[in-house]
């Protein structure tokens, strides 16, 4: 017999979690779709599920010196409207799906959904955002980028819930594309985001993340050591071996929404508009 | 009597649709209906060798051809299409049987225990076996010999899906008063399915009612295929005496009902040694898929507009309809002629740049002029007024500024014109031949007039149009006439929802009922008036030969299209639209401007977005999250105007306006798109991907 939680406290959520193996339920915006049946008939799930909706102490957004912290219940929409928010995060947000979907999308769920084209999970590696894990036991935090090892697999244990999620203030100049089917209502092909911070002549920064062309997003911290405190100039003039680099890391799929060639030309191609950008 | 004018009124149904009381199929209840789920098949062509029925509870029945008392044969144009496969199946998702049974849940789970034994044939997935070949010329193509220079292209358009925002869904019961087999279903033809139910029961008329309740959408899609859920859900009830519903879910509404035929046609034009022009060799060929069903209709309407707006002297025009091992191509807005006017508008356009003649001047030379005679040996015979439509939207869009303007290198912008036309009506005679729509007209002792037709108001808004016909005739207030949704023990029959008839066809036949009643008017007295559908008189066709008048009348028009490219992401943003439309005189303009939108937006969708792909005949998008239909956002500002020009043989001198919005959208964006990237397109839909191809041939 499956059993449905609706706990009202992060206490009680994380105590039923320690007693129960259970999906959690957000906005239900992924899992929803997951397990739907067919009209008319409810979605079966196979294990217990455990809403987070009546959870309201976790319905924030707060900002310290740490950074933005925004907690795991908290609807895209709202996110949207706050001016706390980093800029390049809403303007990530308001090309998700459409106003009723982002009205029970969370960030959190998003997360936890650990899908390859997840539109967040490109600037939330890109500012090296960290979550905040909570159980019984106690709290641990993550960075979002360790935390998901695969499609839809990351490293929760069954106990822990997401309390909230950490974005660290960065001062860049960014440059973020989504490449949908169409304008809205949409899924990924591909997506990226590009960083970079210039002082004098100096790339003093550099960062690239790449959704929708690997099991999970494509950053590479090395890769981008190796271009920071470059000049501008000496950057620029190495901008083929720069797209060469991340042409090798990525690895896109052909499916039903595009083919592999196409996310791979795309991606090196934002990569390089990118560059050429650079003032 | 042409009233001057082109106001609006409030549909009639706009209440109830926006408070959420309109009952769609799925909104009526039955006490105790069972459901059923249909059992497809896994293979694209194979013999079905067994079929391990699992132990079914009490209340639960499987459904398959062996419970059929009549054919087991789906009434369609050729009767081709069984009700359930029985021995052989020829398409992934034909359906085999239903399970029926009060839990839809545990139907689906008793669906997941059949074991389908199968023998596999080869199928077959290309264009290679003709199922229907027609082929008929104008003037003499034996001149083609005697060229010195042949120009040849050809064009491809894919697979599209309806995309009705409420899928496929039937409800049949037996009606506790009259006791006849009852269909409430999301439908076009309540006659059609009337047949198809006597056909397969083998009972008369009478034993049977089609009942159309609200209905939202449909686009061609529920044309036929309804037709086979009637047959279907008639043999189950027939056989177990309880009322059933079947609803759809999109992923089932979207692989396995009737699309869109794809098409490939090939043109070639003959030249003289001095480049002159002497006639063109047509060749459309379409993939009709696992049953002919209409595909034949498709083709002829496809054939007919394959010259578009232009007259040529000589025209040899071929068609073939292929058999394939994919689900049934069927009927959907424009009927054929979408894909061969796309084919010939890009083809005019790229004839003049390989002569090196003004794009403009050349097809000028060429356009339809009242008196012309068309490619079937038929006459246009309306007044004509393109070069009117075209002057108009080139104004609009400021059309010969820009198009100088884009044609510069690295413009990544482009703009087109497409000019097209629609004939009005079932092609031919059919009208008269097969249709012979009747429609009853009657006024009770209180002087209150009911009327009916057989059309099926599924969005369009021909509920408020054609009773505002009958109204406006007998001059009477608006509350003194009855006009509800069809019903077969009710009404005659006025023919399918279908063809951009409804104006053109049932209008007028009510306006002239009306008119009958008026002119006999007695006040008090009960009176009834059916009148019969009396065609033109010049229409004579011969379907074998392909020739004479094939329509009793054509609407016009022509698109404008903008578009803007990214070279970096190989997409393509639609940037303003402008369209003038000749639809004779549009009795109530906003209903005229909803169709010229949604018909547009519907062919842009097919143009760059909507990619339906069948690899090994398993069609690969199944619903709207990778099956793109444009969204709001997708969409630039539409605007459009009407040149008013009544046709005499109209209602209110009305001609059709459904399918005609649709068929030069792909042509417009197509020509937009080559001069954006300044490249020839031969190929829709244009998506990214495809693009990415086109662009990368260059590098």
């Amino acid at each position: 017999m499956i059993k449905y939680f609706v706990p009202k406290s992060l206490k009680e959520a994380t105590e039923i979690l320690s007693q129960n193996d259970c999906y959690i339920l957000a906005g239900g915006t992924d899992l929803m779709v997951q397990k739907h049946r067919s009209a008319s008939l409810l979605p079966t799930f196979e294990k217990d599920v455990l809403f987070t909706n009546e959870i309201k102490e976790l319905d924030y957004i707060k900002v310290d010196k740490e950074g933005v912290h925004v907690g795991s219940v908290t609807k895209y929409e709202k996110m949207l409207k706050s001016a706390q928010i980093p800029d390049i995060f809403r303007k990530t947000i308001e090309q998700i799906a459409s106003p009723g979907i982002r009205n029970m999308a969370t960030m959190a769920g998003n997360i936890g959904n650990a899908s390859p084209a997840g539109d967040t999970l490109v600037p939330l590696n890109v500012f090296d955002a960290y979550l905040v894990l909570s159980s019984t036991r106690g709290e641990r935090k993550v960075l979002v980028s360790d935390y998901i090892i695969g499609v839809r697999k990351t490293i929760r244990e069954k106990d822990e819930i997401i309390k909230e999620i950490v974005i660290p203030n960065l001062d860049l100049e960014f440059d973020y594309e989504k490449v949908g089917s169409r304008k809205a209502e949409s899924i990924s092909k591909v997506s990226f985001l590009g960083a970079y911070k210039l002082e004098g002549n100096i790339i003093k920064d550099f960062r690239v993340a790449f959704g929708s062309v690997s099991i999970k997003v494509v950053r590479d911290k090395e890769v981008e050591k190796k271009y920071i405190g470059l000049t501008k100039e000496e950057f620029i003039n190495r901008k083929e071996e720069i797209v060469s680099d991340y042409s090798k890391l990525i690895s896109p799929i052909t499916d039903h929404r595009s083919t592999k060639e196409y996310r791979q030309k795309v991606a090196c191609n934002l990569l390089s508009r990118f560059i050429d950008n650079i003032k | 009597m042409i009233p001057k004018y082109l106001t609006s009124v409030k549909k009639v149904d706009n209440e109830e649709k926006m408070a959420g009381l309109a009952l769609f199929t799925d909104d009526i209840q039955v006490e105790g209906a069972y459901f059923a789920v249909t059992l497809r098949s896994e293979k694209a062509h194979a013999k079905i060798l067994d079929i391990k029925v699992p132990t079914l509870p009490k209340d639960y029945y499987f459904i398959s051809a062996k419970d059929i008392p009549g054919e087991n044969v789906c009434n369609i144009i050729v009767d081709d299409w069984p009700v359930f496969a029985d021995k052989e199946t020829n398409y992934i998702g034909e359906s085999i049987g239903l399970v029926v049974g009060p839990d839809k849940e545990k139907c689906l789970d008793l669906l997941n225990e059949f074991e389908v034994t199968y023998e596999e044939l080869e199928p077959v997935f290309e264009m290679k076996d003709s199922y229907v070949h027609k082929e008929f010329t104008k003037g003499n193509v034996d001149l083609f010999k005697s060229s010195a220079k042949v120009f040849s292209e050809s064009f491809e358009t894919g697979y599209q899906e309806q995309a009705y925002l409420e899928p496929q869904g039937m409800l049949v019961y037996f009606d506790k008063d009259d006791g006849r087999l009852t269909v409430k279903a999301s439908m076009q033809c309540p006659f059609y399915i009337h047949k198809a139910i006597m056909r397969v029961l083998n009972w008369p008329e009478e034993k049977i009612k089609v009942i159309q309740p609200a209905v939202g959408g449909a686009f061609g899609g529920k044309e036929h295929y309804p037709s086979l859920m009637g047959a279907q859900l008639a043999t189950a009830i027939n056989k177990i005496h309880h009322p059933i519903k079947m609803i759809f879910d999109r992923k089932e509404d979207v692989p396995f009902t009737t699309k869109r035929h794809p098409s490939k046609t090939d043109i070639s034009a003959y030249l003289d040694d001095k480049n002159n022009l002497i006639g063109l060799k047509i060749h459309v060929n379409i993939d009709g898929g696992a049953y002919i069903g209409c595909s034949m209709v498709v083709l002829s309407r496809a054939l007919i507009a394959a010259t578009n707006t232009y007259t040529f002297e000589n025209v040899e025009i071929i068609g073939d309809a292929y058999h394939t091992n994919k689900v049934p191509s069927a009927a959907f807005r424009g009927f054929g002629s979408p894909q061969s006017i796309f084919a010939m508008e890009l083809f005019i356009n790229h004839l003049a740049d390989y002569l090196g003649v003004d794009r403009f001047v050349f097809k000028n030379k060429y356009h339809v002029k009242t008196g012309d005679v068309t490619s079937t040996s038929g006459i246009f015979r309306d007044e004509i007024v393109l070069d009117k439509i075209i002057e108009k939207a080139k104004k609009m869009s400021d059309f010969d500024r820009k198009f100088k303007e884009y044609s510069k290198p690295n413009s990544n912008r482009g703009i087109g014109i497409s000019t097209f036309l629609h004939g009005c009506g079932f092609t031919g005679s059919g009208e008269s031949t097969i249709i012979n729509a009747q429609l009853k007209i009657k006024k009770d002792k209180n002087d209150i007039v009911t009327f009916y037709t057989s059309q099926v108001d599924f969005g369009q808004g021909n509920r408020t149009t054609l009773k505002r016909i009958v109204v406006d005739t007998l001059g009477i207030p608006e509350d003194h006439v009855i006009y509800d949704a069809p019903d077969t023990s009710k009404t005659l029959s006025t023919g399918p929802t279908a063809a951009s008839r409804t104006i053109i066809i049932v209008g007028g036949l009510a306006a002239k009922a009306a008119q009958h009643l008026k002119d006999i008017w007695v006040s008090g007295k009960e009176q009834e008036i059916v009148e019969p559908y009396v065609g033109p008189s010049y229409i004579k066709w011969d379907e074998d030969k392909m020739q004479g008048d094939a329509y009793p009348g054509y609407a016009w028009g022509a698109n404008v299209v903008e578009v803007s490219f990214d070279p970096v992401t190989y997409q393509v943003k639609v940037e303003h639209t402008w369209s003038v439309y000749d639809v004779g005189h549009a009795i109530d303009e906003r209903i005229v401007i909803g169709q010229a939108d949604g018909g547009l937006a519907q062919a842009l969708g097919w143009s760059y977005l909507e990619k339906e792909e069948a690899v090994d005949g398993r069609f690969m998008q199944k619903k709207f999250s990778d099956y793109i239909v444009p969204t709001s956002m997708d969409l630039p500002e539409m605007e459009t105007a009407l040149i008013d020009n009544p046709f005499k043989y109209g209602a209110f001198g009305a001609k059709g306006a459904g399918e005609l919005t649709f068929v030069g959208g792909a042509p417009a964006f197509a020509l937009a798109f080559e001069q954006a990237i300044k490249k020839p397109v031969h190929k829709i839909p244009l998506t990214p991907e495809l693009i990415m191809e086109l662009v990368k041939d260059e590098d």
